[in-house]
């Protein structure tokens, strides 16, 4: 166990020795840390100042204001909420979901593995978005219904990616030990080779978080995620681009925050992808060790 | 700062303009010859007896009226060179152009008004024309050329004149394909349509105006949104655009570029359906006529093109009355007083949502709304959908409240009652009986005033009074439809009462 937290401090010091990943480390960690504690640190997403409509920015409206005088800053605050949640929910899902099919689909192979990979085939060859939108047109409109068509969306990737670790694990010797020990299939499954299989998933939930992130940013673009006047940056590009020429600052600067939030989730899932490709081709795996020690 | 990031980003639009439906029309063409309109949405069918928004800048150019009217409102004569009204009020009777040939080369006459009047009857084919022609009672040929249409009640000069202006002749051999294919006597043929993209229209050889049209093609280029068609305009792709937002005139206007305005505006309203939760009691749908923030509304909505309305009457309508905007004027304190008047809990009065179009201008004055409702108490969510979706609902009167807008406020009151919310029978929104008989009193009162100006005047003032105390349509503001912004050189604009785009008469120097 000591040597697992090892491991993981190890990886994480490796993983903060990259400028880009400490830069984005911070900027999701100070987005999160707003978006958590907007309430108290005085954020007001919905006091409409129509006298005040579409200001630059200023010292009072640090980003400016909307087309109702609504605090620009204080929307990006909030829609931060929209979009982590969303994402955080997206995300969810598609494990839940797409992990298990995977673990499926690779340790019985056969049959299992033939039908399950061609429905996870048909959702992939189907444009994210496009599905997106068809699921959005059944459930109804609203964060929840954006948060289960993302997530659903997103089921493949995680399926893919567990049946590859499972079929480079399944004839590994601590695997076929501990069937030979009368291991059931559900064991070998969920406790033997799932948690030698963690570090591309995570991987992967993290860059699939980003994929969420575009995508309900997509769907409130095209006017089918949240209602208004509740905030989201995808929603606020959308009308923002209504005042490009009179307030460029309104689609710009949520524009901005997107794109950084969206870098900073890619760029700590390919340092991770990086770190973890680098240690494979050294051999070292820790997780698989300590799992052996027990 | 903001400059720069104007200048990083200010291309993005011409970009858009660009790949969008711009590259049908060639900038090369733009010559004397031809007049590029950008419009920013598909027409709905070639059928003049459709008069949807989306058609209005098709419907003149295919088509002519029995009468015209000047903006002023003043009747002028058309297809009709001369007409009288019976002394009894029941009759008039049209004297037609002997001059005029359908497209197809057929002989315009009284048969082709017959032809045209019976498929306005038609509750099917009439489209919306079929409502207006509820006061007709029937016609008869007078000769080729003359015809008399009749009236079930003595009915006014301004009512009937309405009616003959709405005509738009229909070639009775046409007239079963006219969705498809245009059967008029326009200025303009109808030369391709490229669904989605273009309409282009070629002159009318034989066309009975002296020397018009002034231009040989027009072809209007339909754009996915406003951004792109005011990019168009202004990268020199257009030299029109039709039917634009209120917001990117005024803007055009301060860079030097023409607006024209026609006399036919709209009015947006607060539709609602009062047969439905707390909006069946009387006192909490008044409430709302102090709910509205009209003069922010005007301001943020539409950039202050139009007026603040708390009826639903253009200024050039006979029905008018500016006393009801100061009367009503945006007081939160007062629509609590009536609030607490309803007798309704907190729970009953928040029971509903406010049907919302996902159209930009919409979503701005929902907000608004919402946020006065909150203010005086109430709080309810918005219910956004997309077009087709909000279509429906509000024409099957699927909705507690919407905020969607209503036409033919300019000319005679009655004519009001077109809109599906004001029908007077067969309303979609509250069914029969109807539920405000006081309301189809009024306009029955309307119709069948014939006698003093003041009499007639009554019957305006009774169904204004009306109106506001059955609250069923809060109106908010008056509002540019058929807007035109057009480049420095174009000229020689006729402008429509119903602010359709008539171009006959436009040239391009």
């Amino acid at each position: 166990m000591r040597k697992s937290f090892q491991s993981a401090a190890k990886t994480i010091r490796n993983l903060m020795s990259r400028k880009g990943v400490v830069f984005s480390v911070i900027f999701l960690g100070a987005l999160s840390f707003l978006a958590i504690f907007a309430d108290i640190l005085g954020f007001d997403y919905l006091t409409q100042n129509l006298i005040e409509s579409l200001q630059p920015p200023s010292a009072e409206y640090w980003f400016g204001t909307d087309e109702l005088g609504r605090d620009i800053l204080s929307r990006v605050v909030y829609g931060t909420r929209t979009s982590l949640v969303t994402s955080a929910g997206a995300v969810t899902i598609a494990a839940v979901l797409g992990v298990p099919i995977g673990l499926v689909a690779g340790f019985f192979g056969g049959w299992r593995d033939a039908v399950l990979m061609r429905v996870v085939d048909v959702m992939l060859a189907l444009p994210a978005i496009l599905f997106a939108m068809a699921l959005i047109a059944i459930l109804g409109k609203g964060q929840m219904a954006a948060m289960i068509a993302v997530g659903i969306t997103g089921i493949p990737s995680f399926a893919r990616i567990t049946r590859a670790q499972v079929l480079s694990l399944r004839n590994r010797d601590f695997v076929t030990a501990v069937e030979a020990f009368g291991g059931s299939a559900t064991y070998s499954m969920f406790r033997t080779i799932l948690p030698n299989s963690w570090s591309p998933i995570v991987v992967q939930a993290i860059v699939l978080a980003s994929v969420a992130i575009l995508l309900e940013a997509a769907l409130s673009f095209l006017g089918m995620g949240v209602a208004p006047p509740t905030p989201s940056w995808g929603e606020m590009l959308r009308t923002g681009k209504s005042y490009l020429y009179e307030a460029p600052y309104y689609a710009v600067l949520p524009g901005i925050i997107l794109t950084l939030t969206i870098l900073s989730f890619d760029t700590i899932g390919r340092a991770m992808t990086d770190f973890l490709e680098g240690r494979h081709e050294l051999g070292d795996h820790s997780s698989v060790d300590a799992e052996s020690e027990k | 700062m903001t400059n720069k990031i104007f200048k990083m980003f200010g291309f993005l639009p011409v970009v858009m303009a660009m790949t969008t439906g711009a590259s049908v029309v060639n900038a090369q063409e733009s010559s004397s010859d031809t007049v590029r309109i950008a419009v920013v949405r598909d027409i709905a069918s070639f059928d003049p007896q459709q008069f949807v928004t989306g058609n209005f800048y098709l419907i003149k150019n295919l088509y002519d009226s029995l009468i015209e009217y000047t903006a002023d409102g003043v009747a002028v004569p058309s297809l009709a060179s001369a007409w009288s009204i019976a002394d009894d009020s029941f009759s008039i009777s049209l004297t037609l152009r002997e001059d005029v040939l359908f497209h197809s080369g057929n002989q315009f006459n009284a048969e082709a008004v017959a032809v045209t009047l019976e498929k306005a009857t038609d509750p099917e084919r009439g489209r919306q024309l079929f409502s207006t022609m509820s006061v007709v009672k029937d016609w008869t040929l007078d000769g080729e050329f003359a015809i008399s249409i009749n009236f079930k009640n003595p009915t006014s000069d301004r009512q009937m004149l309405d009616l003959v202006q709405f005509l738009l002749p229909i070639d009775p051999a046409g007239i079963d394909t006219v969705d498809t294919i245009p059967a008029g006597t326009g200025a303009y043929l109808l030369e391709e349509r490229l669904v989605g993209q273009s309409v282009t229209f070629r002159a009318n050889p034989n066309y009975w105006r002296a020397d018009e049209p002034a231009t040989e093609n027009i072809v209007f280029t339909i754009f996915d949104d406003d951004d792109s068609a005011t990019a168009a305009l202004e990268s020199g792709i257009a030299d029109i655009i039709y039917s634009g937002s209120s917001r990117s005139a005024i803007r055009l206007a301060d860079a030097g570029y023409q607006i024209i305005k026609g006399p036919g505006k709209l009015t947006q309203v607060f539709r609602i359906n009062s047969t439905r939760g707390p909006f069946q009691n009387q006192k909490f749908r008044q409430a709302f006529n102090y709910m509205m923030d009209r003069e922010n509304i005007l301001r943020i909505a539409y950039s202050g093109l139009g007026d603040i309305a708390a009826l639903p009457w253009a200024a050039v309508s006979p029905a008018y009355d500016a006393s009801y905007i100061e009367e009503f004027a945006f007081d939160v304190d007062k629509a609590k007083a009536l609030l607490a008047e309803t007798g309704l809990s907190a729970a009953e009065m928040n029971d509903w949502e406010l049907l919302v179009r996902s159209r930009e201008t919409d979503q701005v004055i929902a907000q608004i709304v919402q946020a006065s409702l909150a203010d005086a108490g109430l709080d309810i969510k918005l219910n956004v959908l997309g077009a087709a979706e909000w279509r429906e609902d509000l024409l099957g009167g699927n909705f507690a409240a919407v905020v969607a807008a209503v036409g033919n406020v300019q000319k005679f009151p009655s004519r009001v009652s077109t809109n599906s919310i004001y029908r007077t029978s067969n309303n979609p929104v509250f069914g029969d009986p109807h539920p405000h008989p006081a309301y189809v009193e009024a306009i029955e009162r309307v119709n069948t005033t014939v006698g003093s100006e003041e009499e007639v005047q009554a019957a305006y003032d009774n169904l204004n009074r009306v109106l506001v105390e059955e609250a069923f349509v809060i109106p908010i503001t008056t509002y540019e439809t058929g807007l035109i912004v057009a480049a420095p050189n174009v000229s020689g604009f006729t402008v429509d009462i119903d602010n359709m785009f008539v171009a006959r008469t436009v040239v391009v120097k």
